[in-house]
């Protein structure tokens, strides 16, 4: 560096200088000169380690200045905690288990509470939590909200450690740690079950591990200072929760190199030989024994900066097409059953297809990409007589043609041309586009099958206002979505597709557009089953399966319907029309349904979200009361209870302080950074020269002082 | 006795040439900065202004009320912060996040006012005029900046704060926030011809 060849004359005049003092040789003087040459030699080594400690420090400061922390005292320092986690995933049948276990190690001489914001599965149903200090486990009560957080309060008040988990989203949870001792680890042990995919003959399943950050659209509520925002995502009046959705986002270099990774196990038990065991987002050890197999993905410790995905597929011929389990829980029965209806193909239908593509910043990076791609993929699907338009939105819509127009040469180069030049940028107004999209003019064609292609992430903070535009406005049309990046929202995507009548798919990486894309746009020619009708045996006075009446089908989706106080005997019924009008009826025996267990879960579950559902369709507030009861009574987390554990022995003395910490997320792989910290902008100079000067001066008056003292 | 006033001495001086050492180093950069930033402008491409640089012109700043003009560096890290103002974020589309160190080229900020001018030249030599809204001080610890929230065509100079402070590391920022004026100037014109 500049600064080491600035040391080096200097350093050479030492030199020079200790050799003039040796003009005789008698011992005194050696010994002088050696004591010279000592100094001059400290001084030198002072040098060449000036440099070396200031190009560390000012490594250090590049990343201090975008990412650390700080404490009260002005000290830079990283995050005072460190992020472990577990997943241990046991996948039966069609539910997964998993045991994800959080270390939160305190590296600070303070105490400390943890706030962490994470992502669960979209379909997660968390059932139990455990605080685990050292030997000690403390075993988590399921609590209405409220009265969990004032728990927790107290708890965290009176010096308790104390350990909450509270549900933002149904794919976003909070979970808080209080008195974390400095130096100590405390444990937070997880469980929660989710629904395996099973799509096209091949299961699927997704482990989130952070978040993209999501756009809260709407007015700032708080009187925030006029121009400067203190911190990211203020509430707003349409998500007047954003503060607690939107985590700090950092990079994977700005944290700890201990901290954000995962060990991920999982152990698949199939019930029938598997093929193959594959993953877009990881590369994976596999390890499969007949119908069982053990995954690991590769690397010990896995970076938390994408989901993870797991596919397997059964032997060619050996898909299941239908299957029953059962289960007895506290003198219940509750039945599962898969149909998967025949891969029927209909008469091909003329479309009127919109794509409506999300160009937000969130999306800037890898995810425009495959959103471009993703685009341009489903150009090609168009046939002559087909109409078409292409819309993008981000803080504002914008739609390529007033009105849609036909799949005709010169309008499709048109519109290529407009997709390949599409650049990420600005805010995510989804409303707005849905609002476009759906008052826009129809073709000027009758009978076109009316058709809206999503493709975003899913990042924003109101998804529910969301819904409820597409329940309103879609009218005829269906709504099918295609979910974008590494970290997507499944649930907006999932549920956006389900009230839009229609279906979905996440691409996860560039390679994988082509293949993901066809399943869905061959799924979209028509639903392959339609007015379904599932008839149970001995169904008790009110009908309570989940979902309750199931929506249309596309290829190569199933039917999944959960069911409580049926006994595994006798004939399940499904029938539903196939596209051409013709009827389609199967039946299975209930007597071959196999052993399972969390179907009490998944039903208490599904039983929540109808009621959710039921209040939405009407505009009422949820029932409350109802829902806790539901929830109390199985076991499992609601948005309107929270899991709550306490130590029973205070542990911080009340003199000592407690800080907390907001945990960040890594900020998902492929995706470009929106939220800066503020770089360091200061130089040592002025400390520097001012140390030098005062020590210059000192030395200059001593000096002064010996001369008039010897002369 | 003497000798430690020595050894003393010769270590204050050391450390004082080397806190010399930085602004002289700001200051010089920034001459050399001139020539590759030229170069940049006529061959349309970004120029290292030395072979083992790791950052690049991309963009000049000009404060007319206070007669300052300076090359902008890419990134907001250490490497280029040394030798003029980075640019933490922006391109050439939507908000501009400038940052610079306030004991050299950022000290100016202090006696920037609100109606301040601000003018920035891209690689196409064309000017952009600002008129500065805001200078604010935030905690950097508290608060982050959010890109999104930032209008298009806004620049924000960002330096430490308190400008008189010894400590490096301090969690204060000055934050001035500039908007584009209306009408473009003769300069504008000037600069296009």
């Amino acid at each position: 560096m500049l600064l080491t060849l600035f040391a080096n004359p200097a350093a050479r005049a030492g030199f020079t200088t200790s050799r003039r003092l040796t003009p005789k040789f008698d011992a005194r003087k050696r010994l002088r000169i050696a004591e010279g040459v000592s100094l001059w030699l400290a001084v030198l080594m002072m040098l060449f380690v000036h440099p070396l400690y200031a190009e560390a420090s000012e490594g250090s400061e590049q990343g201090a200045g975008q990412l650390y922390l700080m404490n009260g005292r002005s000290a830079w320092q990283q995050p005072a905690l460190i992020l472990d986690s577990d997943f241990n995933v046991q996948v039966s049948g069609m539910l997964a288990q998993t045991r994800l276990t959080r270390t939160f190690k305190n590296t600070s001489d303070q105490w400390q509470e943890g706030v962490f914001v994470f992502p669960l599965p979209d379909k997660a149903t968390v059932y139990d939590l455990v605080m685990k200090v050292g030997e000690r486990r403390v075993v988590g009560r399921l609590e209405p909200k409220a009265q969990a957080r004032k728990t927790y309060e107290n708890a965290k008040v009176k010096g308790h450690q104390a350990v909450t988990l509270e549900q933002q989203r149904p794919n976003l949870f909070t979970s808080r740690i209080a008195n974390i001792p400095p130096g100590e680890t405390v444990q937070v042990e997880v469980r929660y079950q989710q629904p395996v995919g099973y799509r096209h003959g091949e299961f699927e399943l997704r482990l989130p591990t952070t978040l993209t950050p999501r756009y809260m659209p709407g007015e700032t509520i708080t009187e925030a200072p006029k121009n400067w925002r203190s911190g990211w995502a203020m509430p707003t009046d349409q998500v007047t929760d954003s503060d607690q959705i939107s985590p700090f986002t950092v990079r994977a270099d700005d944290v700890s190199p201990q901290s954000h990774r995962a060990t991920i196990a999982l152990d698949i038990e199939s019930g029938f030989p598997l093929a193959e065991v594959t993953s877009p987002s990881h590369s994976l050890y596999t390890h499969i024994d007949g119908t069982r197999v053990s995954v690991r993905p590769e690397g010990d410790r896995v970076l938390m900066d994408k989901d993870l995905i797991v596919r397997w597929r059964p032997e060619s011929g050996r898909e299941p097409a239908a299957a029953v389990f059962q289960q007895q829980w506290q003198g219940q029965d509750y039945l599962m059953a898969m149909v998967l209806p025949p891969d029927a193909a209909g008469p091909v239908l003329r479309r009127e297809l919109q794509f409506v593509i999300d160009t937000s910043g969130s999306m800037a990076g890898e995810s425009m990409v495959q959103a471009r791609t993703a685009l341009l993929r489903g150009l090609d699907t168009l046939r002559p007589g087909d109409y078409f338009n292409v819309i993008q939105f981000n803080s504002q819509a914008h739609a390529l043609f007033a009105q849609p127009v036909p799949a005709e040469r010169h309008y499709l180069a048109r519109a290529r041309h407009y997709v390949h030049n599409l650049q990420a940028d600005g805010g995510t107004e989804m409303a707005g586009a849905l609002s476009l999209a759906m008052t826009m003019e129809k073709a000027p064609v009758e009978a076109l099958v009316q058709q809206m292609v999503f493709i975003t992430d899913g990042a924003v903070g109101n998804e529910s206002a969301l819904f409820e535009k597409i329940r309103q406005g879609l009218n005829e049309r269906r709504l099918f979505t295609v979910g974008i990046g590494s970290a997507p929202n499944m649930h907006f995507l999932r549920e956006a597709a389900r009230w839009g009548r229609g279906d979905y798919t996440a691409i996860h990486n560039s390679g994988e557009v082509n293949q993901a894309l066809k399943k869905l746009f061959s799924a979209m020619e028509a639903p392959v089953l339609t007015d379904i009708d599932v008839r149970w045996p001995s169904q008790g006075s009110e009908p309570n399966s989940v979902p309750s009446k199931p929506g249309d089908l596309f290829r190569g989706q199933p039917l999944v319907q959960t069911i409580s106080g049926v006994l595994a005997a006798g004939e399940l019924e499904v029938s539903g029309t196939l596209p051409g009008g013709r009827r389609w009826r199967t039946r299975l025996h209930l007597s071959h349904a196999a052993p399972a267990t969390g179907l009490n879960r998944h039903w208490a579950r599904g039983r929540i979200d109808q009621l959710m559902d039921a209040a939405s369709l009407k505009g009422e507030t949820p029932n409350e009361s109802s829902i806790i009861k539901l929830s109390m009574a199985h076991q499992v987390m609601s948005p309107f209870t929270s899991f709550v554990a306490v130590e029973e022995k205070p542990l911080r003395p009340t003199s000592e302080k407690l800080e907390s910490e907001q945990l960040p997320t890594l900020l998902p792989a492929g995706s470009h950074a929106d939220m800066l910290r503020y770089p360091q902008t200061a130089t040592i100079w002025p400390l520097l020269s001012a140390l030098g000067l005062a020590g210059l001066m000192f030395a200059l008056a001593a000096a002064l002082r010996n001369r008039r003292a010897s002369a | 006795m003497t000798r430690f006033l020595v050894l003393l001495a010769s270590a204050s001086l050391i450390l004082l040439v080397f806190g010399l050492w930085i602004p002289f180093k700001a200051l010089v950069a920034q001459e050399l900065l001139e020539k590759a930033w030229s170069d940049s402008q006529t061959q349309q491409t970004a120029q290292r202004p030395w072979p083992w640089a790791d950052t690049w012109p991309v963009a000049k700043l000009e404060l007319p009320e206070l007669g300052v003009s300076m090359i902008v560096l890419e990134g907001g890290h250490g490497e280029s912060l040394a030798f003029g103002p980075g640019r933490v974020f922006g391109g050439e589309r939507g908000p501009l996040v400038l940052a610079g160190h306030r004991d050299t080229h950022f000290r100016h900020l202090q006696d920037v006012q609100p109606g301040y001018r601000l003018r920035v030249q891209n690689q196409n030599r064309q000017w952009r005029q600002y008129e500065v809204t805001d200078v604010g001080i935030v905690d950097s610890r508290k608060e982050v900046i959010d890109t999104r929230q930032l209008e298009d065509d806004s620049v924000l100079l960002i330096t430490c704060y308190p400008f008189d402070s010894l400590d490096a590391r301090g969690p204060l920022r000055y934050v001035v926030k500039a908007r584009p004026t209306q009408q473009k100037g003769p300069n504008n014109a000037v600069a296009i011809l």
